[in-house]
């Protein structure tokens, strides 16, 4: 049971507080409600380009880690398709330092051209080091637009091609701030060795003078059902082929989300786990296999990933895995296996409670999603999943017209 | 009206207690390490034993022999083991470094005793089939394969073969042939020789009580198990020339990986301490000189950096980065620039004042929750041979060295004439 205090101030800035007095450390989250879903079409990666701006200096204040290193601070953030997100620990007697940093550049950035320029190469190196410049990097790039065709989700965070990166403005910058960048568009979680008449305190000293901001309703395009089964299949410099199959499933709110993560966990989670233990030793076909969810706010993703032992053509590891997925259309799992994913779940939550940064994190995504009170429920949804929901789920998902297959062959 | 250009008052960030285990010495001469604290209901339980990679005979008999523990024992099949650890919501970590190898078991303190019992048959009666074997060798051969397709692990292969030998257990990597070679008469000798509870140290971490010390005394702490073995191998000497610059052809790679560094010295060495507070400076934090040059003012690459890490006998330092294949040269150069400025010009007590702030942050984090306290205890146990006055001693030269005895050993071990270079990249089109 994670003990949740909250607040909102006149700006419309929501703030968490969560009181752990087993640490000398405080987390610090800021939660922004924008993420690469809402980028323009040909102006993708912004969104993350953005992120790295954050840390170019705000109004008053010229640099921004700093100040934050001067206190025994660490800090930090990522972008994913549906959030921006930055945090920061820090020694508790300090704690005011994160407020005035972190109110410092909601108000305003400092908008300088020489970071602009700077940071548009540096995003140009992210893009070489983790998307082209190794074996399988450019997965997603490919395999986005397969599965979607008009939502947003079709390109990555980091951006459809470096082009869209090296064009950035830095009049679009400041557009992209005022129109994103609000109290009323971000969350606040503090976590640790903290009460919330301080943090209440703190919030309307630093934050509450920034006036709320038009915020315009998103309104994204939903995605059609898909009606044919796609394939990609593509040559790389790469050791080994590999399979990738994406399939259509639900939005985060959806009552069958925690059906869905629970099966991906039934085929992928531990060494147990049936896709591990048919494919790679039963039938020593891949040599590496997996399933996951993408978890995202709008109607995500179910993925399975395979690496092929040489010799394996692409036909029978798919027929391989069609098998298995076959298995969990026609036969109920059993009420054993299914407490074992669910034992699975309830360990690693718990481990993920450890940490107070990943507790502020993950109330903050709560409080985005529906409310941050959820959280504690969590566990309580997957224990109520079912053998008879899953094998219901399975149906709808593993249909072949609900497909995206790509398949990665070797040169050589 | 608030005054957002002035900090707030930068407070003390209050006194760092060292936290300690308590030792307790079982009947049979292991060591048990205990730490009490958390909130949540689970527990770490590490298992270290000299079983590194300087104790093998033959490539990939220590890892193997360690990663295949959960693949069969006398009375479990692999999947059996797999199954019985995914039931409980427990999960193994099995580690084989240069020095000691191990396994770390987290659990939920309600299935800790029959997690236990599980890792008791893993350590003790592991079988190695044969089946399971072909499986590692195919699936490890494949990793490597994909792992030898980036230019990090090239350059990072290069690196320590040419400072500590590509026959030295430290210098040493396995090769993709190396995996159709394991042999299961090399694992069965080698876990029973180094998986026993002579040398073997462990340490528990979490929300625990008497009953889990209990547990552990009665499952590992009774008789003596495995064989005796021999600790004190030597190893064989060190280069003590270099080939200083080492450059790997990666075709058509669009980023270079770069690592300039050295071999140096052991935790117990007296300059550790202020060689650690002076690698922060160059790249250690997101602020350093390397960080600030390379990427926030020329955009050559994601990211740079550099550390200090220790063996139990030896030791290196390095600062490395990728960078787009054209910015080789000149991020070469800055690296340069930036270890000699160390060597020429005083460092401002601005900037060293920041540092020893940042420092003294990072080590409360050191001690952020059960098991971060647990990974520092570990490595003292590790390097330190459990010496906590080494912690104290690091805390002591943050707040006190100077800028010139910074200067002092950045000539010392910083000079560029005994440091080695190795690009792996596009290296004829550079």
């Amino acid at each position: 049971m994670i003990a949740i205090e909250k607040f909102t101030l006149d700006n419309g800035l929501r703030v968490l507080v969560h009181t752990d007095n087993s640490t000398p450390i405080v987390s610090f989250n800021m939660l922004y409600n924008v993420g690469s879903r809402d980028e323009e079409p040909d102006k993708t990666g912004f969104a993350h380009l953005f992120e790295h701006l954050m840390f170019g200096g705000s109004i008053n204040i010229p640099s921004f880690d700093e100040p934050l290193e001067r206190v025994g601070a660490e800090n930090n953030a990522f972008t994913s398709n549906d959030i921006t997100n930055y945090y920061i620990t820090v020694p508790k007697p300090n704690l005011e330092t994160a407020f005035w940093m972190e109110s410092d550049r909601m108000l305003s950035l400092a908008f300088s051209k020489k970071s602009l320029d700077t940071q548009k190469k540096v995003v140009v190196e992210e893009f070489n080091q983790r998307y082209l410049n190794q074996p399988y990097g450019d997965v997603w790039l490919l395999l986005r637009p397969l599965a979607y065709k008009h939502h947003p989700y079709q390109w990555p965070t980091i951006g459809k091609s470096v082009d869209h990166i090296k064009n950035a403005t830095l009049d679009y910058v400041k557009e992209f701030f005022f129109k994103h960048y609000a109290p009323n568009n971000a969350i606040l979680c503090v976590a640790g060795p903290v009460s919330k008449e301080e943090i209440y305190q703190l919030s309307n000293k630093w934050f509450g003078p920034i006036e709320r901001r038009d915020v315009i309703a998103r309104n994204l395009p939903k995605e059609p059902t898909q009606t044919e089964p796609r394939r990609l299949e593509v040559v790389r410099d790469v050791p080994y082929d590999a399979i990738y199959k994406a399939f259509h499933m639900c939005n985060r709110n959806h009552p069958d989300f925690h059906t869905y993560d629970l099966m991906s966990d039934l085929l992928s989670n531990g060494r147990s786990a049936r896709l591990f233990q048919r494919l790679v030793k039963e039938l020593g076909l891949f040599s590496d296999v997996n399933a996951f969810i993408t978890g995202d706010i709008d109607d995500g993703l179910f993925v399975i990933t395979g690496r092929l032992v040489k010799g394996t053509t692409f036909e029978q590891g798919e027929a391989a895995i069609d098998e298995e997925l076959g298995l969990l259309t026609s036969e109920p799992i059993s009420e054993y296996e299914l407490e074992k994913v669910k034992n699975k779940f309830e360990s690693n939550f718990t481990f993920g409670e450890t940490s107070p940064l990943d507790k502020a994190m993950n109330l903050c995504f709560f409080e985005l999603v529906s409310q941050a009170e959820d959280i504690n429920q969590e566990v309580v949804k997957y224990r109520s999943v079912s053998a008879q929901r899953v094998m219901e789920v399975a149906n709808e998902l593993f249909r072949p017209e609900n497909s995206s297959t790509l398949l990665i062959k070797a040169k050589n | 009206m608030l005054n957002r250009k002035t900090p707030p008052i930068q407070a003390h960030n209050g006194h760092i207690e060292v936290k300690e285990a308590q030792e307790i010495m079982l009947p049979n001469g292991i060591k048990l390490l205990t730490i009490n604290a958390g909130t949540q209901e689970v527990s770490r339980t590490e298992f270290i034993f000299n079983a590194g990679t300087r104790f093998q005979k033959k490539v990939l008999t220590s890892r193997g022999a360690i990663t295949m523990l959960t693949e069969g024992t006398a009375t479990l099949s692999s999947m059996q083991i797999a199954e019985q650890f995914d039931f409980y919501g427990s999960y193994v970590e099995q580690t084989a470094d240069r020095d000691f190898g191990g396994l770390t078991l987290f659990s939920l303190n309600k299935f800790l005793p029959q997690s236990l019992e599980l890792v008791e048959k893993v350590l003790k009666t592991p079988t190695y089939p044969e089946k399971e074997i072909q499986t590692y060798r195919v699936k490890g051969k494949q990793t490597l394969q994909v792992e030898l397709g980036k230019v990090s692990t090239l350059v990072r292969q290069k690196f320590f073969d040419t400072i500590f030998g590509a026959n030295h257990p430290y210098g040493e990597f396995a090769q993709p042939e190396d995996y159709d070679k394991v042999e299961q008469a090399d694992l069965l000798d080698f876990q029973q020789k180094h998986i026993s509870s002579t040398g073997c140290t462990i340490f528990l971490a979490g929300k625990i009580s008497d009953a889990e010390v209990a547990l552990i005394e009665k499952l590992f702490g009774q008789e003596t198990w495995g064989k005796p073995h021999q600790t004190d191998f030597s190893l064989p000497s060190l280069p003590q020339t270099f080939e200083q610059k080492q450059w790997v052809e990666k075709a058509d790679a669009v980023q270079s990986a770069i690592r300039v560094g050295r071999r140096m010295f052991p935790r117990t060495h007296p300059d550790f301490p202020g060689m650690a507070v002076l690698n922060t400076i160059l790249g250690g934090y997101f602020g350093s000189r390397l960080m600030k040059n390379l990427r926030e003012d020329k955009g050559y690459t994601y990211g740079v950096s550099s550390g200090l890490a220790p063996l139990r006998e030896s030791g290196f330092w390095v600062a490395g980065a990728e960078v787009g294949s054209e910015f080789t040269l000149p991020a070469l150069e800055q690296i340069y620039l930036e270890i000699n400025r160390l060597r020429t010009e005083l460092i401002p007590n601005e900037e060293l004042s920041l540092v020893r702030n940042y420092l003294l942050g990072e080590a409360l984090r050191t001690f952020d929750g059960p098991f971060a306290t647990a990974e520092t205890i570990t490595s003292l146990y590790e390097y330190n041979d459990l010496d906590y006055s080494f912690l104290h001693n690091m805390l002591h030269t943050i707040h006190n060295i100077t800028s010139k005895e910074l200067m002092e050993l950045a000539n010392k071990y910083l000079n560029p004439n005994d440091l080695i270079e190795c690009v792996a990249g596009s290296v004829s089109n550079i």
